[in-house]
């Protein structure tokens, strides 16, 4: 708690009171190079998961949620993107300056995470069950049968139906659901302390989506894990998120605890995001979008990233990007915060 | 099973369309059958009826079916010029082309998928561009010309290889790694581009995710999967071997199928011609079955459907 509570600067992240923080990213910066040309994606984004703690980070597609997500595993695309700047602190090291072979053993076995699309993250080749069987085995000396023991504890855990039946089945035997449902088993077979989500239900149909993410929430619950759930859509953030950090073009705007950022949203990219959802009870309601569209990395507008697609625009958003400043338990990057209005 | 069954079915089914092309494309192919087998002197009359015997006044439907319950019954009939068994043949040729177009086989992957691999993980290293630069080269280079290329160079100059001859290790050398040559290349680019791939997928990040070493990833995971393709592939060089053998084989002097048959189509022997162009065309597609084979056991999302 100390060496938290004791940096300063605007750009600090939001802390829930009384919970001990695992995972700390400070200031991150990743750029991306293509074409030989590079430019930034995050732009130093800080952000703390707490022990048993549910923090979404929301935004559009390209808003640079999954780098950040990815580069906590060390998992950047390699000679695409890399980070240029900043910490990923956990358990008091820096994830960033780790030899490979030390954050390899971290991998699943203190930090796992799950993947937006079940199909294609599976190894085609190769049984679920020895695959489950290998990462145990990368990480405990154990025998064969206690890692299939493990990898059958974690199956029922993940709630795959017939776990014990499915060892042997091939990926290509089983739905995206239950597929989905081997990648949560793989990522808390070895009982880690941070589970990192990256659209975790997206590519599934929205009845399962529903039942993957309460497996995953009992499974953070119970083992009072740190979970950062990546998602675009605000319904799950509705029903899972302790905090939420909405990400708008390569930073964090607005981030608040869950009831307070629906209740009383403050960034107008928030607040076009709740009015974006469709409402149902409106019937043939058009539906809004937030007018423009995402500043391409490459040339980002002078100023408040934001400005070119805000309602409110002053002249001085065009001068300068506001910084991120906390008040209370909630942080704001805009120079001019309106009430919300839904309609 | 029910794959390898099914192909089983398709198979025999080219075949037999390949049998009939065969068959009819050596009749349209004109010339006189009693040119090869008769001295210049014979008249018309005696002709006629060489050919009567035969059988080629026969329609040729009819000629097909006759032809394909002797082969199928063991007995294909004799060479029209040296009148030798076409089985005996086919037993001393078919032995030698097997010798000679195995070990191609094998340097084609025994080579080429080593070199891919390397270049694969040392990408836009030396190694990969050296290789690969060779690959384009050795895709690009006729093999007749790089057969007599390698005739001047290792046997006329160098003195260290046999020109051509048979059937020791060192004659072997030669037409073998020029038979070989451009599907090595091939194989080294698919490879390549195979592992690159599969190094990139979804997979092996949630393998990395899950904390396995690189090493393990790739040796286990990556080359696995990445073999898949080039497995698929492999009935494509069986076939670009045997239609470069005739090339290869005459170049050498390698008494094998090939050469017998470009023999036999020189001097129009008819008999010959037809079954070793059959015999050919059986030995592809068999192979293909095979390689196919291959493939379902290397693929588990062929091997059962549940």
């Amino acid at each position: 708690m100390s060496s938290v509570e004791s940096r300063t600067g605007p750009e600090e992240s939001v802390l829930s009171p009384k919970k001990t923080p695992v995972l700390e990213i400070e200031d991150l910066r990743i750029s991306i190079t293509s074409a030989g040309s590079s430019f930034e994606v995050v732009k130093g984004v800080s952000l703390t998961v707490c022990e048993n703690e549910i923090v979404c980070l929301v935004g559009e597609s390209g808003c640079g949620k999954s780098m950040t997500a990815l580069s906590v595993m060390g998992l950047l695309p390699r000679g695409v993107a890399r980070v240029t700047e900043g910490k990923i602190g956990y358990e008091g090291r820096d994830l960033l300056s780790l030899h490979s072979r030390e954050l390899r053993r971290l991998r699943a076995e203190s930090i796992s995470m799950i993947f937006q699309d079940p199909i294609t993250s599976l190894d085609p080749v190769f049984t679920i069950g020895s695959v489950l069987q290998e990462v145990v085995r990368s990480h405990r000396n154990v025998s064969r049968s206690e890692a299939k023991e493990i990898a059958v504890k974690a199956l029922v855990q993940a709630e795959l139906p017939d776990a014990a039946d499915r060892l042997d089945s091939y990926p290509h035997q089983l739905s995206g659901g239950m597929r989905q449902r081997v990648m949560i088993a793989l990522a808390i077979a070895l009982d880690p302390r941070i589970l990192i989500a990256d659209e975790p239900t997206t590519a599934l149909d929205v009845t399962v989506q529903a039942q993957i993410l309460e497996n995953l929430r009992e499974r953070q619950r119970e083992r009072e894990m740190g979970m950062l759930l990546i998602t675009h859509d605000l319904a799950v953030v509705a029903s899972v998120a302790d905090r939420v950090a909405v990400m708008y073009a390569g930073e964090i705007v607005e981030e608040a605890p869950v009831e307070e950022l629906f209740a009383d949203p403050q960034h107008p990219y928030t607040q076009g995001l709740l009015r974006a959802l469709p409402d149902i009870s409106i019937s043939r309601a058009s539906l809004y979008s937030i007018p423009g569209r995402v500043p391409s990395p490459q040339t980002p507008p002078p100023g408040c990233l934001f400005a070119p697609r805000c309602e409110h625009v002053l002249d001085s958003c065009w001068e300068g990007n506001p910084k991120l400043q906390r008040e209370g338990n909630r942080s704001l990057r805009c120079f001019n915060p309106q009430p919300f209005e839904v309609h | 099973m029910k794959h390898t069954a099914s192909r089983l079915v398709y198979t025999v089914i080219v075949l037999f369309v390949s049998s009939v092309a065969v068959f009819y494309a050596i009749r349209l192919s004109g010339g006189d059958a009693t040119a090869a087998a008769l001295p210049g002197s014979a008249t018309e009359e005696f002709r006629e009826e060489f050919r009567d015997r035969l059988g080629l006044n026969e329609p040729i439907y009819q000629q097909y079916f006759t032809y394909m319950g002797r082969i199928l019954s063991g007995d294909p009939g004799n060479s029209l010029t040296n009148n030798k068994a076409l089985t005996t043949m086919l037993s001393e040729h078919g032995k030698n082309s097997l010798i000679l177009g195995g070990t191609a086989f094998g340097l084609v992957f025994l080579v080429g998928v080593p070199l891919g691999i390397i270049a694969s993980l040392r990408r836009n290293s030396w190694a990969d561009q050296g290789i690969m630069s060779m690959s384009t080269v050795a895709m690009a280079v006729p093999n007749f010309w790089l057969a007599l290329l390698a005739v001047w160079l290792f046997a006329s100059r160098l003195g260290w290889l046999p020109s051509a001859g048979c059937c020791g290790p060192k004659h072997l050398i030669l037409p073998a790694v020029v038979l070989a040559f451009e599907g090595i290349a091939l194989t080294v680019r698919m490879t390549r581009s195979s592992m690159i791939e599969s190094q990139n997928s979804d997979y092996v990040r949630t393998l990395r995710a899950g904390g396995l070493s690189e090493w393990r990833i790739t040796c286990k995971h990556v080359l696995r999967n990445a073999l898949i393709p080039i497995i698929s592939l492999a009935g494509l060089r069986i076939g670009q071997i045997v239609g470069y053998a005739l090339i290869v084989e005459t170049i050498f002097g390698w008494p094998g199928l090939g050469q017998v048959l470009v023999n036999a189509v020189l001097r129009r022997d008819y008999p010959v011609a037809q079954f070793f162009s059959l015999v050919l065309v059986a030995l592809v597609v068999v192979g293909n079955w095979v390689a196919d084979t291959g493939y379902t056991i290397a693929n588990p999302r062929l091997r059962k459907s549940s």
